[in-house]
């Protein structure tokens, strides 16, 4: 899975939508990445993502995978439609990290309940077993 | 008319296109334009519930519904096999470049709230006298999986209800999400008593499929 999908899982489990430790899940440090550089940067479709994605989320799952460079506020691309050279790098960067970036085999938590749930061959599993269901 | 993907897998195990599958794609071309506008200038997250072989969301990608500057496709499925399916129509329809993630999840349980756009759902429309279990393994009893795909219980309602009741969750503020139904499942009345929950609810497309009526209907807040 991209990176970015971490951005939208939460815990599957119900009781723990009442909690506000149930989004990101925690990743665990020993997930295996994978980085593709096949895929291009489209500038336009990541400022899009920019503007929508939960930053604190993201800084979180970075720092649990061992990336402590994000900066604590979201970066903010400079007024006007021309893109300074400074929006490029921040562009490029974000491409590198959100859309590059998969986490192919691991695990990850609930930081409510604990839960487990498993990344094989680079799809999450966030299925719950029948008494948690 | 767009390109119809082509899809390729093991019928025993995945939902074969049909003509259900066939009606969401006239239905989603037909919504091309409303969604490109509704959702012009920012990300959409669309998120497929139950995409089986995954010709849907194919279509989507190959097709950049909402629009192609900024959609993220999700691809939530209950069963392995439909996920493994998915990934592969997507790489025989060179999508490749485009941003999929399959998700081996039950309904949006897993999804954080009120975040996906764009819903997408072919649910397990035939009626029933029960959901069946979740297989206990992925290899053994391929059919049962198949099953699951299928048989939606009571009025064929019983997955599909479980959506319509969290879909103010689900959706985003400015989300829309299309539902199939079959005659079978009452779609009016459904539509009605959403209605009176306050969503707009419209019916898109609908066709004779042999001896059944397939329905598309569009929800969004009032």
């Amino acid at each position: 899975m991209k990176l970015l999908t971490s951005n939208f899982l939460k815990c599957s489990v119900k009781a723990c939508d009442n909690s506000n430790e149930n989004f990101p899940l925690r990743y665990d440090a020993n997930c295996q990445l994978q980085q593709d550089e096949s895929i291009d940067c489209n500038p336009e479709f990541l400022i899009n993502i920019l503007e929508r994605v939960d930053w604190n989320a993201l800084v979180q799952v970075a720092s649990d995978l061992g990336n402590k460079s994000l900066p604590p506020q979201k970066p903010e691309l400079s007024p006007g439609d021309d893109l300074t050279d400074d929006d490029l790098a921040i562009i490029r960067d974000m491409h590198s990290l959100l859309i590059q970036t998969s986490i192919v085999e691991g695990q990850m938590s609930c930081r409510n309940c604990g839960h487990v749930y498993y990344i094989k061959n680079g799809i999450p599993n966030l299925l719950l077993p029948p008494h948690l269901a | 008319m767009l390109p119809t993907p082509y899809i390729k897998c093991d019928y025993e195990t995945v939902y074969e296109p049909c003509e259900d599958s066939f009606l969401l794609l006239d239905g989603l071309e037909q919504e091309q334009s409303f969604l490109q506008t509704r959702f012009r200038n920012q990300l959409a997250i669309v998120c497929e519930l139950g995409p089986g072989s995954g010709i849907v969301t194919t279509f989507l990608m190959q097709n950049d519904i909402p629009h192609g500057n900024g959609s993220i496709y999700l691809a939530l499925d209950i069963s392995p096999w439909a996920l493994e399916a998915t990934q592969d129509a997507q790489r025989r329809n060179d999508c490749q470049n485009r941003y999929l993630s399959v998700i081996q999840s039950d309904l949006t349980k897993c999804l954080r709230q009120n975040s996906t756009d764009l819903l997408v759902f072919n649910p397990p429309y035939v009626p029933a006298e029960q959901v069946p279990d979740r297989p206990s393994s992925n290899e053994n009893d391929k059919s049962q999986w198949l099953d699951l795909a299928l048989l939606g219980g009571e009025d064929g309602m019983v997955i599909t209800r479980q959506v319509l009741d969290q879909l103010d969750t689900i959706l985003s503020q400015q989300g829309v999400a299309y539902i199939l139904f079959c005659a079978r499942n009452k779609p009016e009345q459904v539509a009605e008593s959403m209605r009176q929950q306050g969503w707009k609810v419209d019916l898109i497309i609908n066709r004779k499929a042999g001896w059944e009526v397939l329905s598309i209907y569009r929800f969004i807040r009032q």
